[in-house]
């Protein structure tokens, strides 16, 4: 029970979660609502509860115009002291960091709080931290908690990202706080001569407006709550307002030596705003008791007097200019002081510290607060500003700005005169330029980066200028050339001892190779994935299990697919490589479409599509897979999904991922009975496609012809299963695509035939898929055959799969019910411990369940041989 | 106590989804009580489809019981494929609809 209104049931829950913790169990919540609505207040009652057991570590990320990267774990470091506080003071990178972190929450008997504050403000590296904490949880006595301001985060907020991805996490939790009621309101108004009714109103219950308006003492109401604030201040004395206006310079939170050192003899008056409830006293310093107030004082500080404060702020913080942190603090103030030689000295630095952090965006913003400061007629101060700016502008996917900013750099350094460095900026401009979809500015850009690197000796910048061009040429579809240009840039590579070079170079001549039907690439492939391995390059690992899942989808190579696919998503999850997660995640569906797992395909489909930074690549292929299963599955909206996905597929898009879509619409219509549509798509199909090359969708679409009844001859070099179908081999043509694993394609084989057990079978086959129109279509060919005994559809079982598990993880649950331990079951499948570990997390997570014990407890009650019957039956 | 589930369904909010009939088989006949044990049945189905989203408006029985026609809000036909599934029920076939009134063309 605490002193809070209307918070009880909040607090139990976090009791719970505490509790939770406690059995090793670890737990993260996010605390949502309003500026003022009481999350601070929650947390401090919840923490003071436990304060006799539980060791609390809190930190807050700042209101920074660019917050300090990592600003929470620095508080907590200071906290924590240790290995912990030693890495953040001496700048080291950031995986020590985190691991660091790990080891200080992983070493005690007793559960621990984490409080992380207003993520809002987040800077990358913090949200980083936040989803590297949410994936570590199980098995550490750890409460994370963390809060937000919902209306702060909108759909590209960099943490609405990670809250997507959070949101399936077993671990995770997410408690938003409501206003307080009428009813509440009238107990806090107590004896005042306010009335409780309008004072609800005009503060919409907000604990903090409330209590402001209280303490205002005001006989009228303030219209806002800054103007209760200012009301509130107003009765202060002027040496209280002083001492209020530096603290509010400094931040929401300010050193008490800092203060002492700015105010002098006016530091007595701190007490003042203590007892007036204006500051809190916090270890070391003081806090604004919201940043509301925080906001009200500085907004009413007049701008000359802001920046003398500033100014006087700088000065004082410069003893501590050593502190690889107080860096982005420095630049602030040097910013709003308007000095600018501290700007270019800190805003810089700053943004190395950023870059050490991979704070990525904050880096970007420090170099553009410097470049606001320098001069035209500096050159050699802004180019390497305008580099920074715009590759970390790149990186966060701002392509404009980078091309902006790399064109300014380009015409420096042709001004000074130094081509490695215009050779490597037109090479960088490539990039952006593509992604902007104006890949014949990108492949200039690379040709006259090629004409100014090749005369000079050669280096590994050229060898990255051949290796850029090896992949422009592969996305345009001249694989010939990819592979020439990549071989080329890794033998340079390799001769330099340039791993990162050397596994680009070989990912693109083995794209390539395989483009060209040439299987070795996928051992050029495989050499490149152990290069960036043994360097641990894991960006370069990332792109290596990305290529080898979507050249093995695209031959139908699915449990080649599967194995990389699952051992490169273990590896981009334990290395945090969120660009390839992401891609391999959005490859799957695919993967699963083509297995017949139908559900499982659409469900991370539609996972997929609903995050906002899925980008339209990515968005097309879940588009083409959800299509595909409406369309197989005689659900409505499969058009809807496959004019979207055509949509994204325009002319930038390779053909690989292009002309699927129009195979899809193809299928679409046709299952429809619309064989004029057919027709006009598989028209369509045949322009884009031009000279194809790929077999798999050369056989394809020569099948939709040979389907809708086209006498044409089919090509030759198609893929054997459609060869075979369309030589009249129905037989051998389902036995291939059952082979390869490819169920719906192996009935749709038999389907042709005039055979009625190959009819039987395929009947079978698609009624288990719930492929209704198929199984339409061959009940009716059986009925002229005059067959008997046709089969209805079956109805799926799913009570046997209450949770939806894929197979894999059903197979796991199965063996973990046997009471095996990961490394045994690991052994089973043949796959690694890490792999198993993923599963277990999953098949728990499904389940609902906290420990091995009661999944295998489930396993039991949902063994396949005595299926529970549903609850609705079970009432009939 | 406000947890996400309640908010993700407010956020997509029931009035813009899409309309959905939900033809079911059901070979040896449904028969709901009306007691309080069929009430918990009906109620369980409510609250799971819930969890996907899903609004069941209400059902037309076969004179036979072996088929119904169900009607549903839901954002998609894969979530009614979900909610089906969490409930142990069978799909015959989903088909997208809208209301028509006679009375509304007086």
């Amino acid at each position: 029970m605490t002193d809070l209104l209307e918070r009880d049931a909040f607090i139990a829950a976090l009791d719970g979660l505490l509790a939770d913790a406690g059995t090793g169990d670890g737990r993260l919540v996010l605390i949502g609502g309003d500026a003022g609505i009481g999350k601070t207040a929650l947390i401090d009652a919840f923490c003071q509860s436990h304060a006799s057991t539980t060791r609390v570590l809190a930190g807050a990320c700042d209101a920074l115009s660019t917050p300090r990267p990592l600003g929470p774990l620095l508080d907590i470091s200071r906290q924590a002291g240790g290995e912990l506080q030693r890495l953040l003071t001496t700048g080291a990178n950031r995986e020590p960091i985190f691991g660091a972190l790990l080891n200080e929450l992983g070493q005690h008997s007793q559960p621990i709080i984490v409080v992380i504050e207003d993520i809002h403000w987040a800077d990358d590296a913090t949200v980083d931290l936040i989803r590297f904490l949410a994936r570590r949880l199980s098995g550490l006595r750890a409460l994370v908690i963390a809060t937000y301001r919902d209306v702060e985060i909108g759909p590209h907020h960099p943490f609405r990202l990670c809250l997507g991805d959070l949101a399936t996490s077993r671990s995770v939790r997410r408690i938003v706080l409501p206003p307080l009621s009428e009813e509440a309101v009238r107990v806090l108004a107590g004896s005042s001569s306010l009335d409780p009714s309008a004072l609800h109103r005009q503060t919409g219950g907000n604990p903090f407006f409330v209590a402001e308006i209280l303490a205002s003492g005001e006989p009228g109401m303030p219209a806002t709550v800054r103007d209760a604030v200012l009301a509130r201040i107003a009765r202060l004395g002027s040496d209280a307002r002083a001492a209020l206006d530096v603290a509010a310079v400094l931040g929401f939170r300010s050193e008490s030596w800092l203060l002492t050192d700015l105010l002098g003899s006016g530091a007595a008056a701190l007490d003042a705003c203590v007892v007036a409830g204006v500051l809190r006293p916090e270890p070391g310093g003081f806090a604004f008791r919201h940043e509301l107030a925080r906001d009200a004082v500085l907004d009413a500080i007049s701008p000359v007097l802001r920046c003398a404060l500033h100014r006087r702020a700088l000065e004082a913080l410069r003893l501590t200019a050593d502190d690889p942190d107080a860096l982005a603090r420095l630049a602030h103030h040097a910013d709003m002081a308007g000095d600018r030689e501290a700007v270019l000295a800190y805003a810089p630095a700053a943004a190395r510290r950023a870059v050490e952090l991979q704070a990525h965006r904050e880096a970007a913003a420090q170099y553009a607060r410097a470049l606001r400061w320098s001069r035209e007629w500096e050159p050699a101060v802004r180019a390497p500003l305008l580099e920074g700016f715009a590759y970390h502008s790149y990186l966060t996917d701002r392509h404009t700005e980078a091309v902006d900013a790399w064109t300014q750099a380009l015409a420096i350094w042709r001004r000074v005169g130094n081509p490695l460095k215009e050779g490597e900026i037109l090479r960088l401009l490539s990039r952006p330029l593509w992604y902007l979809g104006r890949s014949s500015d990108a492949e200039a850009s690379i040709s006259a980066s090629l004409s100014v690197l090749e005369p000079l000796p050669r280096g590994v910048e050229l060898g990255w200028a051949w290796s850029d061009l090896s992949r422009l040429r592969m996305l345009a579809g001249e694989s010939e050339a990819a592979v020439v240009w990549g071989k080329q840039a890794f033998l340079l590579g390799e001769r330099l001892g340039d791993a990162g070079l050397q596994a680009h170079a070989l990912n693109n001549v083995g794209c390539a190779r395989l483009e060209l039907g040439d299987e070795g690439g996928s051992d050029d492939l495989e050499r490149g994935l152990a290069i960036a391995l043994a360097a641990n390059l894991d960006e370069h690992a990332g792109r290596s299990y990305a290529n080898l899942v979507s050249m093995a989808l695209i031959s139908f190579q699915l449990a080649r697919a599967e194995h990389w696919g699952e051992e490169g998503s273990a590896f981009t999850l334990d290395h945090d490589v969120e660009t390839y997660r992401l891609c391999l995640m959005s490859q799957r569906p695919v993967q699963l479409f083509l297995q017949g797992r139908w559900s499982e395909a659409v469900d991370l489909a539609s996972t997929l599509l609903s995050r906002a930074d899925l980008s339209p690549l990515y968005r097309l292929l879940a588009l083409t897979v959800l299509g595909r299963v409406r369309a197989r599955r005689g659900d409505p909206e499969a058009a809807a999904a496959l004019d979207a996905a055509l949509a994204l597929a325009g002319p930038t898009v390779d053909l690989s991922r292009r002309v699927p879509v129009f195979m899809a619409r193809i299928e679409a219509a046709w299952l429809t009975g619309d064989h004029a549509c057919a027709e006009a798509e598989i028209n369509a199909a045949c322009v884009i496609a031009g000279e194809l090359n790929d077999p798999w969708l050369k056989g394809e679409l020569a099948y939709w012809r040979w389907q809708v009844g086209s006498s044409a001859k089919p090509p030759s070099g198609i893929a054997k299963p459609y060869a075979q179908q369309l030589a009249g081999d129905w037989a051998r043509s389902a036995a291939s695509w059952e082979s390869l694993g490819c169920p719906y394609e192996a009935a749709l084989a038999l389907a042709d035939s005039g055979d009625e057990a190959a009819l039987q079978r395929a009947l079978a086959e698609f009624n288990q898929l719930g492929a209704r129109p198929m199984a339409a279509a061959v009940t009716q060919r059986l009925r002229r055959l005059g067959a008997l005994g046709i089969a209805r559809g079956p109805r799926p079982t799913t009570r046997a799969n209450p949770a939806r598990l894929t197979a894999r993880e059903m197979e796991v649950w199965d063996l973990l019910a046997e009471g095996l331990r990961n490394a045994e079951i690991a052994n089973r499948l043949s796959v690694s411990t890490k792999t198993v570990d993923h599963h277990v997390s999953a098949v728990l997570a499904k389940l609902g369940v906290r420990t091995r014990t009661e999944a295998a407890h489930a396993r039991a009650l949902h063994a396949p041989s005595h299926r529970q019957s549903g609850e609705l039956a079970h009432a009939t | 106590m406000t947890f996400s589930r309640t908010d993700r369904r407010i956020e997509k909010g029931g009035r813009d989804m899409p309309r959905y009939l939900v033809e079911r088989m059901f070979p040896d006949g449904l028969d709901i009580p009306v007691t309080e044990e069929g009430a918990a049945a009906v109620l369980g189905v409510v609250s799971r489809n819930t969890e996907q989203s899903v609004i069941w408006l209400h059902s037309y029985v076969s004179d036979d019981k072996r088929r119904t026609f169900c009607i549903y809000d839901g954002p998609n036909p894969e979530a009614i494929r979900r909610a089906a599934a969490c409930n142990d029920l069978p799909i015959e076939r989903i088909i997208k609809v809208s209301v028509l009134d006679p009375y509304f063309y007086q």
